[in-house]
């Protein structure tokens, strides 16, 4: 591998559009946190956490997915002693042990395990040949390998980031190719083992779920944030407040805001037209990986990209989906948008995997 | 399956999940649309109520003086606690958990205030504590930002200097009624309103016009800045009443805590000098927003303090009654005043005999005497011979057994019998015997202490009858507002009778009779007494242990000439007229005196008293 081969059919259109995002998102950053005591300077770490996952970004590029790939077992070792550390001796915020702190910075590694898993699911996925269906053996050594990491971030316990690993395997699998029986099966098990499961979730857990299925229930709590989110957003209007003008922003309304509730943010204050640049960047990154899953060289490839499609796919939707109340609260961030240096790492390598398999797309 | 052919397959199902995907941002952005295009305006709203709060600015309510500028109600600085739903992000189960013990409060009262607003719109404000102490604020501004749904407001609150004195004159405020609300457009809720006494009547002239300013706040409830829309309050205008302090207090002192009332009328004019109703109450206890224990205390008095017995309380009159009826036998030209009757102590009419109280009897009286030493038997006599229509009349035309008109709530009219309310309303014929007891104040015969001063004020200026009132109309003229009508009378009634009526008067006080207790020394007071026996009833009265005691009257005016205060006195149950009621009635003109004279006090007001003095008649 040479480095100048780096530049060598580089995706910049796709470049261009996480730039165009991360420069929307430190500017909303910056007016969510601007009167703030405690984050003021939010935007300046942002910042440098962008600058460092540009260069991760270049640098997943630039190696071939399928060294990665061989190496993955390692690394996926690595991982998991890094989550049982967390979990042995990590900073516990919001009441989840999820952090590792380096002095005075915070890192939670559940974020870039995520693509180390999708990586480790791409490499069994992709050895599986000549099958049209996934078997029950399938299914599960696929569940094993995933489900490691994410039983070790349910115990931290981290709610949210744990349903973030699912569609790895839910995707995964589907297009692998699966009966519609067992997708039945799969789905009616998940809706049983709600009531089952539903004891073992924390108190905001259920009320969250309990005020996405009935959002007059309650309207303080998580139902409050989501209500202040919709008046952000629904008066904003059009073409929004202005940068710095909108009113539940800057009076401290919005709930979280400079993090989940970002596109509150820019629906307030610049409006649907803001709103629809963001949602429009989002979308092309996650078609553009789409494309790329489709005409990457192998299935090592596709299944790499279409992991990271999942993962990146589920946290726009659900975020989007909750700033609005179509979907219910849960602490998931917008990938590129919300502020937070482990997922502005983890989102920039996951693109650099995008690009390291479009970089490769044509068999030698 | 080839390499080649497993791939194009998996490729084919990724765009079907793409397809799927992009179906799901759609409707995402369907849902951004809803909210920033179609829905716009509802959330503009939404977000400006959360952006500007509006602040009350509670007008201060007018003062209420009496006839000397002495303030009698103004308003003094309060605060409450007052809880706004909109918007909290607590539960109210987790606010009370977090005020009530701070607040010296427990979490059932304060759970017992929420509800009982519970169906009020969310951003109306309910009062948790009214008329909070230093510490109640201090805990709840120190708290601010755990609990912006908290706040403190400012609101003038009504303070009745004199406590109890004159409650029922004055009445009390409270929060307006949901009734009141709808029937007026421009209260509103938590609007502070008369509810009884002059604060209800003149509710419109005191009640001020409440102003707003709008202020920008942040999630906490921190005012960022000040929009420049605030309109002021506007504060109600004072009210001067013609009630005399000094009079007031002379009369509640000397009543002390009997049941009763007393009323004291300057009958040239109406003014109404003194209005005192026992057993009073505080109406500075409604003004805090009146406890339920305090209220079960007041509401479960058997002699219940609400009753204004000035002009709610009806009873016999007993003799007090006689003077009415001597004037109506001089008015039909039916006797003279030398005309004498001989009271043996008893008499048989009708085939029944009749007592006068003094049983040894009083011998040959003439209408001086008779009116002197209220002799029963004299007015036996002329009750027969006048019949109990002419006596109705007169007592009708005289103010009697109707309303005097007062500028006071719920006033009642009391009752004078004729032979055609019998018939309509007993549905059977008036029986002459039943004329015999009402010609000494007793039987079928209730008069109020105000019709009682009204129309003794009106009898003996001649028939000058002034309606009442605690504010003279012109005042509120002045101020361009609406004054209620004053209907003043006048009924024809000769010069000698008035005299003979006031001389004899003058002698029940003066000359031995039975209201030597209202003399006053250097005034020349006249008056009558009465001692209403508490018949009838007696039988149920004892029955349930009831206080069978007559009720004691007392009627009186000075000066003898040319009055300037009529009196009348109640106490009920109180015994004899003279024992019981005339000291009031003395306490209340003595206090008049001493104003009238107390200018004067050096040689020359001896001289004055001293000439006034042998002007006393003989």
């Amino acid at each position: 591998m040479r480095l100048r081969n780096i530049w060598h059919d580089f995706d910049w259109t796709l470049f261009a559009a996480i730039v165009t995002l991360s420069v929307i998102s430190l500017v909303e950053i910056y007016s969510a946190t601007k009167n703030s005591s405690i984050e003021h300077n939010a935007v300046f770490r942002q910042l440098v956490w962008v600058l460092i996952g540009v260069i991760f970004l270049f640098v997943v590029a630039a190696i071939d997915y399928h060294t990665i790939s061989e190496h993955i077992p390692w690394i996926y070792l690595g991982s998991i002693v890094v989550l049982i550390y967390t979990l042995a001796f990590g900073k516990t915020v919001a009441g989840s042990k999820s952090w590792i702190v380096f002095g005075s910075l915070r890192f939670q590694p559940s974020e870039l395990v995520k693509i180390v898993v999708v990586v480790a699911a791409a490499r069994y996925l992709s050895e599986l040949r000549n099958i049209r269906y996934a078997t029950i053996e399938h299914i599960l050594k696929v569940s094993l390998v995933c489900g490691v990491p994410i039983i070790l971030v349910a115990l931290q316990p981290d709610l949210g980031t744990t349903i973030t690993f699912l569609p790895i395997i839910g995707l995964g699998l589907l297009v692998r190719g699966i009966k519609p029986l067992t997708v039945a099966v799969m789905i009616i098990a998940f809706v049983l083992a709600l009531p089952v499961a539903w004891p073992f979730l924390g108190k905001h857990q259920q009320d969250r779920i309990t005020n996405f299925v009935n959002p007059e229930h309650d309207l303080k709590g998580s139902g409050y944030q989501v209500y202040q989110s919709k008046i952000a957003i629904g008066s904003g209007g059009v073409l929004g407040k202005g940068v710095f003008k909108g009113s539940q922003n800057q009076l401290g309304f919005l709930p979280t805001r400079h993090t989940d509730f970002i596109l509150s943010v820019v629906g307030e204050e610049l409006g649907f037209a803001g709103v629809a640049v963001t949602l429009g960047l989002l979308a092309f990154i996650l078609f553009r990986s789409v494309y790329t899953a489709q005409t990457a060289r192998d299935e090592l490839g596709l299944f790499v990209v279409m992991g990271v499609f999942g993962i990146y796919m589920f946290h726009v939707v659900e975020n989007v989906g909750m700033v609005i109340g179509y979907m219910p609260m849960t602490g998931i961030p917008l990938p590129f948008m919300s502020y937070g240096g482990s997922s502005i790492l983890a989102a920039f390598s996951a693109m650099g995997l995008v690009i390291s398999v479009r970089r490769r797309r044509y068999v030698n | 399956m080839s390499p080649r052919d497993e791939l194009d397959l998996l490729r084919s199902r990724v765009s079907i999940i793409s397809y799927l995907v992009a179906a799901i941002l759609a409707v995402l952005g369907f849902g951004f649309w809803q909210l920033q295009v179609l829905q716009t305006s509802h959330y503009w709203d939404l977000a400006e109520r959360n952006r500007i709060k509006e602040i009350l600015l509670v007008a201060r309510r007018g003062k209420i003086y009496d006839r000397e500028m002495r303030i009698l109600a103004d308003s003094r600085p309060s605060y409450n606690i007052i809880f706004i739903r909109e918007g909290s992000r607590h539960s109210p189960e987790e606010t009370i958990s977090m005020l009530a013990a701070g607040i010296g409060m427990s979490h059932e009262e304060v759970l017992q205030k929420i509800n009982r607003k519970r169906k009020d719109p969310l951003y109306q404000p309910i009062t948790i504590k009214e008329d909070a102490g230093v510490e109640d604020v201090a805990f709840v501004m120190a708290r601010a930002y755990e609990m912006p749904e908290i706040s403190v407001e400012f609101q003038p609150r009504r303070l009745y200097r004199e406590g109890q004195l004159a409650a029922h004159a004055l009445g009390y405020i409270g929060e307006a009624t949901e009734a009141q609300i709808q029937n007026s457009p421009d209260l509103n809720p938590r609007d502070q309103v008369g509810i009884a006494g002059l604060e209800l009547v003149y509710d419109s002239v005191l009640r001020g016009k409440d102003g707003s300013r709008h202020v920008v706040v942040n999630n906490s409830g921190r005012e960022i800045e000040t929009l420049p829309d605030e309109v002021p309050p506007v504060a109600g205008n004072d009210l001067y009443t013609t009630i005399d302090l000094d009079m007031q207090k002379a009369a509640e002192e000397t009543m002390g805590e009997r049941v009763g009332a007393a009323v004291a009328v300057d009958p040239r004019t109406g003014d109404v000098l003194v209005l005192v109703s026992k057993p009073s109450f505080d109406p500075n206890l409604f003004a805090a927003g009146i406890s339920s224990a305090d209220y079960s205390v007041l509401r479960n008095n058997p002699n219940n303090p609400f009753h204004n017995r000035a002009i709610q309380s009806m009873q016999p009159p007993g003799s007090i009654f006689k003077i009415f009826e001597a004037a109506a036998a001089l008015e039909s030209d039916a006797i003279s005043p030398l005309d004498h009757v001989y009271c043996r102590g008893s008499e048989v009419i009708y085939g029944r005999s009749f007592l006068c109280w003094e049983k040894g009897g009083h011998g040959s009286v003439g209408m001086y005497e008779a009116i002197v030493h209220s002799c029963d038997v004299y007015f036996y006599d002329l009750g027969k011979l006048l019949g109990i229509d002419r006596i109705s009349q007169f007592s009708k035309l005289a103010g009697l057994g109707r309303k005097t008109g007062v500028d006071l709530p719920s006033e009642i009219a009391g009752l004078i019998p004729s032979q055609e309310w019998s018939r309509r309303y007993k549905r059977m014929k008036w029986q002459p015997i039943e004329t015999i007891n009402v010609s000494i104040g007793q039987g079928q015969i209730g008069v109020t202490p105000i019709q009682a001063a009204y129309a003794i004020g009106g009898l003996v200026t001649g028939g000058h009858l002034k309606q009442p009132r605690l504010v003279d109309p012109e005042q509120l003229r002045k101020l361009g507002l609406e004054a209620p009508e004053v209907h003043n009378e006048q009924y024809t009634i000769q010069e000698n009778t008035v005299a003979t009526i006031a001389k004899a008067m003058w002698g029940v006080v003066n000359d031995g009779g039975t209201g030597a207790t209202a003399r006053v020394e250097g005034f020349d007071v006249a008056g009558k007494t009465g001692t209403a026996q508490v018949v009838g009833k007696e039988s149920y009265k004892k029955g349930i242990g009831g206080n069978t005691e007559d009720h004691a009257w007392f009627v009186g005016f000075a000066p003898y000439q040319n009055p300037e205060v009529a009196v009348a006195v109640l106490i009920e149950h109180g015994g004899h007229g003279g024992e019981a009621a005339a000291p009031v009635a003395q306490a209340i003109l003595k206090a008049y005196y001493k104003k009238k004279t107390g200018h004067f006090k050096d040689a020359t007001a001896d001289k004055v008293a001293a000439i006034m003095q042998s002007a006393r008649p003989r």
